[in-house]
Formats: structure tokens, C-alpha cells, sequence
């Protein structure tokens, strides 16, 4: 056990993130909805001790019910559209919602026009973010979280005096 | 030419397509049972007219395909001689619409019926009930649907359904090069990308006749390995999370994304993306880059050696993994299980050993003291086989390392070419059928599409609770066996 922790201290002393932490947090649900699995290593990656999300206050938890952030993975299988809208729709609002890695924004190269795909995922849900790369490395995914955290709170002040709404919602969102 | 060539020429020459009648397919698919070949994959193609079916074989290193045409649309099973090919029959009968006779009730794979009783399969016995999990799961998790039947805490039957993540990769591939066929066998899934290209990067040279060179075949293993290593530290911490050791789990972590930045050291990408292409390797490593290479390698080696120790005397992690999801060696043969999980269940097989286009040299599988088949064995396996990657990279960084190409055999070109290579998970076929340099058919069977009724088989009678930890255990993609 001590050399266990010894050797996650050494890591922690190497951290990679140079963004600086900002005060707040945002709870994320991730979704693949057909990735090739590398958006979901790098973004378990981001929690490990050389980048540590949740020092930033970026949670990853294991129901929509508790989310702020659906990030969705994959170019959105056909299979996977009911699943991930019935997942959106069991978010409390406000929510927002992240497409992470190229297949999911919509700029992957090997995402044509296959009949199993139904995305890019803005065809199927209102898009906030979105964080490009194949697959983007934790670095690149932590600071775009962060950014987004940080404009959150910003719109969230902003509106404070009405009831916060991110975007109309989108008419695939109801279904 | 030497008797040393002409014993490497053979040993490269493509697999033996063997064309049979329908009627004789079952009678020639039996035989070598009989004669002990062993089941590596069988697929369907949309033919001229009908539908193909092939089925390829193995023993010793070489290959048979057994192909015929299925004049009428159905064609006798051969599920009762090969186990394994049950999920590849349904396969290809959701795809292909081949029906296969004797095999009832062929269910659905592909095809996602609402009525769970199309394709689960039926549990009698005082008061079971099932419980759903999935597509979605509690976790950073690849998406797929497991429907557990239950007595109290005991599972009594689990069935799975994936094919969630299919994106019809196989049939994108369709029509282009066969050098940009690549992309789609590689980017199936990542963590296998490096095996699920070269399997295909060597099933077009083995029809296309051309042999690797040594600085090919020694860049191919490299990358091999480098997956492997990463992979392993990942099944590893998995595990670790499996029975909710964090400080285990982190630690794993914190090595994988070690040998992580060092595959973007050594080829510019974190998943060594783009580094496998056919006929072909780019891959340039100077010696000081390799010295660098080796170093960290032995530090990564060091780091996981001691931690390796720690687990071993962390008593409330240990007693977690004995006894628990045993998959007995019969069982693992009957379902045709490969890679670790074979391993750990006592069967000592690993392709890597009968790879000749590739620099493994005298390779022999690990064996593990106790193959109890449980997820204590299969760790020890990942723990075994960590310290033979490590001494193969040390071996393979030696020196510096310069661009590869490939040789013609002389031998004629040939329509159909199969490779299969060793994954993290176990062994991955490739069949490629070309025309003209132009892919036909792309079929991709990977470690993963062939244990995970292994999965099924070794969570019954454990209680619900463990199931992650089994699952962990084998650690098997959801992304490769959809594709
Ligand atoms: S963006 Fe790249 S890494 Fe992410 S799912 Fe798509 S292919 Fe995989």
C-alpha cells in the first residue's frame, strides 16, 4: 500500500494540466453512442492522476438524473438514438450538451453516409460544445470542459433574473 | 533457393481455399474436425448470384478456407461441430439472409426485436425474474445490453445483445483500394487498431503474394506490443476498479498513460493511430530515440513490478478474484475462447507463436501455475505476459529502426487472403477477398466477437455483484465485435 501511494504521489507532482483550476463544478454523463472506444479511454484517462478532472470539479457520474453535461462519443448509431434521447430527456435543466471526438462533431473521415449512422450528434441533439480530435487527448478535453464551465457560470449570472434555458430545444430532442 | 527459404516461403504461402459443394459442406467441415482444425471464423458474401459462405480453419499454422455457394439459401449448421460459429451463423444470416439448418432458434443478432423473448433464452425454475442493464452504463463504458436472469442474488442465465455500436464498417470498406481499406479495420476500435490493421495489412499481401521484409516485420511487432502494453496496464487497473481498490486502479492508470505518451513519442500518436499501412511501414526510430525508448520501458517495467508486489499482498483485493467467474478449460474449448482468457482457463495458445510474417521468433505462450479459469487466473495471466512484452520491446528496440517493404513470393495472386494476429484479447481473423485491387468483402473477427459468449458462460451461477469484475476481467471491446 505505501508504495502504492508513493508512486501516485510522484505522479501527482507531474501534473500535466496546465489550466488553472477554476471554482465551480459541472457533474458529466458520458454516452457512446458508437465511438471506437478511444474518446472513452482518453476521457477515463482525463481522471487519472497525472490530469485528476475532479480536482477542477469535473465529476463523472453514473445517472443522467445527476448530470449538467451529456458528452457524447461515436458518429450516433441508428441503435443508439433512442437510448441516448431517452438519456437527455431524464437530465434536469439547465443541460448542456458536449460532442466529443471528430466522430461525433461531425468531421471524422471514415463517417460517411453509411445507412447504421444517424449523426453527426447535432442531427439528433442541440450541440454546446464541441471538442475535435481523434481521439482528443484528456489535456485538450479538460480544458474544453473547463472553458465551458467557465462560460456556463457567466450565462448563468447573466440570466440570473429569468430561468436559464441554453438553446430552443431541438424538435428530435421531444421524440 | 535454401532449404531455410523454401521452409519460410511455405510457411507464408496463403491459406488453401478449398471450393465444396452445399451438400458436401458439413461432410469436409466435419472431417477436419476430425482431424483437429481448429475454428477460427466463418462469414457470408453476397456473391454473384447467391450468397457465399466460408469458414476458415487453422491447425499448426496453416489455414483452410472452406467456401461454397448457397444456391438456396440455406445451408446445414455448424454449430454442433463448432460451437463458436453460433454467433457467426447468426451473423451472417442477419446480414446475408443465409439460414443455417439445424440451427434453432437461430436468434437475432443484428436485429434488436422488442420482445425480449425473441432472443433470450428461456429460464424455468422457481421464481426467477430478469434484470436489464444497459445499452448505457453507470461508467465511462462502451455501450451494450446485458439481461441477466436471476434467482435472488445468483444469475442463472445472462444474455447479451450488442451490436449497438454497429456502423457498418465492414460494408464502408466495400469498393474502395485495398491501402484505404485500412482505416476501416483500424478504426473499428481503438485499443485493438494496431492488430485489427496489421491482420488486414497482412491479409492483402498473403493474396497479393508479398512477403514483409525484417525491418516490416520488426515495425509490426513493435507496434504489437506497444498496444499490448498499454492495454494490459489498462485490464489491469480495470480489474483493480473491478473490486473498488482505487489507489490499485490509479496506479495502473497512472502507467498506461506512461506507455501512452511514449507511443506518441515514438509514432506521433497516443493509440499509435495511422502507424500500420499495407505493404509498407514509415515507421523511422533513430538509435537515441530508441535508447530514450528502451529506458522508459524499463522504468515502465520496474514501476509495474512493484506494484505488481503490492497487489499481490493487498489481501482485501485478493480475496476478491479466486473462485470467482470460472470458465473451466472444457468450456473455454467447446467456445472456442482465445487470447488470455484461454490462457488463464488453461489452454496454451497464442498465435503469436505461429505468426511467420511477423518478428516473434521462438515464441512460447506464458503458462500460468494455477489455471483455475477464474478472474484470478486471468490477472495472473495480464501479470505474466506484462514482463514477456516488456522483454520482447527490449529486444525489438535494439538498435535503430528504418522504413520497411515487402518482396514478391512469385506465387500468383489469389482472390481471398486471411491473416490472423494476436490481440490483447486474443486472436483477430482478417479475411480480405479483393478484385482487381479493389476490396470485395472486409471481414473482421476479432479477439473480443469470439469470448464474449465466454462472458455469458463464465457469469453464470456468480452473484450479480460480481458481474463487473468478471466483465473486467476478460475486458473485452464492445467496438470490435460490432464494428
Ligand atoms: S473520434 Fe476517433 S477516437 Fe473518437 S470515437 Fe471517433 S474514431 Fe474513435
Amino acid at each position: 500500500m505505501f508504495v502504492l501511494l508513493k508512486g501516485l504521489r510522484h505522479a501527482r507532482r507531474e501534473i500535466a494540466l496546465s489550466v488553472p483550476a477554476a471554482r465551480g463544478s459541472l457533474a458529466l454523463r458520458h454516452v457512446d453512442a458508437g465511438s471506437c472506444n478511444g474518446c472513452e479511454h482518453e476521457l477515463a484517462a482525463a481522471a487519472n492522476p497525472y490530469y485528476d478532472l475532479q480536482r477542477h470539479g469535473l465529476n463523472i457520474v453514473a445517472s443522467p438524473r445527476h448530470a449538467d453535461v451529456l458528452l457524447v462519443t461515436g458518429p450516433i448509431t441508428t441503435r443508439m438514438v433512442q437510448p441516448l434521447l431517452i438519456a437527455y430527456e431524464a437530465m434536469p435543466e439547465p443541460r448542456l450538451t458536449a460532442a466529443l471526438g471528430d466522430c461525433a462533431v461531425g468531421c471524422a473521415a471514415l463517417v460517411g453516409e453509411q445507412a447504421q449512422l444517424a449523426g453527426p450528434l447535432e442531427r439528433v441533439l442541440p450541440v454546446d460544445l464541441r471538442i475535435p480530435g481523434c481521439p482528443p487527448n484528456p489535456e485538450q478535453i479538460a480544458a474544453a470542459l473547463l472553458d465551458l464551465m467557465r462560460e456556463a457560470k457567466q450565462r448563468v449570472r447573466a440570466d440570473r433574473s429569468r430561468s436559464w434555458s441554453p438553446q430552443p430545444r431541438h424538435p428530435a430532442a421531444k421524440a | 533457393m535454401s532449404v531455410h527459404g523454401r521452409e519460410i516461403v511455405r510457411a507464408l504461402s496463403p491459406a488453401r481455399i478449398l471450393v465444396v459443394a452445399p451438400e458436401r459442406w458439413r461432410a469436409e467441415c466435419e472431417l477436419h474436425a476430425q482431424e483437429g482444425w481448429r475454428f477460427c471464423g466463418l462469414f457470408a458474401t453476397s456473391g454473384a448470384q447467391q450468397p457465399r459462405v466460408s469458414c476458415v480453419l487453422a491447425r499448426g499454422g496453416r489455414e483452410h478456407v472452406l467456401s461454397t455457394s448457397v444456391p438456396t439459401g440455406i445451408l446445414d449448421t455448424l454449430v454442433d461441430l463448432f460451437e463458436a460459429s453460433a454467433v457467426d451463423e447468426r451473423e451472417a444470416h442477419d446480414v446475408y439472409g443465409v439460414r443455417f439448418h439445424g440451427h434453432e432458434p437461430l436468434r437475432p443478432l443484428l436485429e434488436h426485436p422488442s420482445d425480449p423473448a425473441a432472443w433470450t433464452v428461456p429460464v424455468q425454475g422457481h421464481d426467477p425474474y430478469q434484470v436489464a442493464v444497459g445499452p448505457i452504463h453507470a461508467g465511462v463504458i462502451e455501450s451494450g445490453h446485458f439481461r441477466f436472469t436471476v434467482v435472488g442474488e445468483r444469475i442463472l442465465n445472462l444474455d447479451l445483445r450488442l451490436f449497438y455500436k454497429h456502423r457498418g464498417l465492414q460494408t464502408a470498406a466495400e469498393g474502395r483500394r485495398l491501402a484505404d481499406g485500412l482505416a476501416y479495420a483500424a478504426r473499428a476500435c481503438a485499443a485493438c487498431s494496431v492488430t485489427n490493421a496489421v491482420a488486414y495489412a497482412q491479409a492483402c499481401e498473403s493474396a497479393l503474394a508479398l512477403a514483409p521484409d525484417r525491418n516490416l516485420r520488426r515495425a509490426r511487432t513493435l507496434l504489437l506490443e506497444l498496444e499490448r502494453l498499454y492495454n494490459h496496464l489498462n485490464d489491469i487497473s480495470a480489474i483493480c476498479a473491478g473490486v473498488g481498490f482505487a489507489p490499485g486502479s490509479m496506479a495502473f492508470a497512472a502507467l498506461k498513460e506512461r506507455a501512452q505518451r511514449l507511443n506518441q513519442r515514438l509514432t506521433g500518436h497516443r493509440f499509435l493511430f495511422g502507424a500500420v499501412a499495407v505493404a509498407s511501414s514509415e515507421l523511422r526510430i533513430g538509435h537515441v530515440d530508441a535508447r530514450a525508448a528502451r529506458h522508459e520501458l524499463r522504468s515502465i517495467g520496474d514501476g509495474t513490478r512493484s506494484l505488481w508486489r503490492e497487489l499481490r499482498f493487498a489481501a482485501s483485493v485478493q480475496d476478491r478474484l479466486g473462485g470467482v467467474g470460472c470458465l473451466t478449460r472444457d468450456d473455454a474449448l467447446r467456445l472456442g475462447v482465445v487470447g488470455p482468457s484461454a490462457r488463464a482457463s488453461g489452454i496454451e495458445k497464442d498465435t503469436r507463436s505461429e505468426s511467420p510474417r511477423l518478428a516473434y521468433g521462438e515464441f512460447a505462450p506464458v503458462s500460468v501455475a494455477r489455471a483455475s479459469g477464474d478472474v484470478a487466473a486471468r490477472f495472473d495471466v495480464r501479470g505474466l505476459e506484462l514482463e514477456q512484452t516488456l522483454a520482447l520491446l527490449d529486444d525489438l528496440l535494439d538498435g535503430n529502426l528504418t522504413t520497411g517493404a515487402v518482396k514478391s513470393l512469385g506465387g500468383a495472386d489469389c482472390e481471398l487472403g486471411v491473416s490472423r494476429v494476436e490481440s490483447p484479447r486474443g486472436e483477430t481473423l482478417c479475411a480480405v477477398q479483393h478484385h482487381g485491387g479493389s476490396v470485395v468483402r472486409l471481414h473482421l473477427r476479432t479477439g473480443s466477437y469470439a469470448n464474449w459468449p465466454a462472458v455469458a458462460c463464465a457469469a453464470r451461477e456468480n452473484l450479480l455483484p460480481d458481474f463487473p469484475l468478471i466483465n473486467k476481467s476478460f475486458e473485452l471491446c464492445y467496438a470490435c465485435a460490432d464494428r
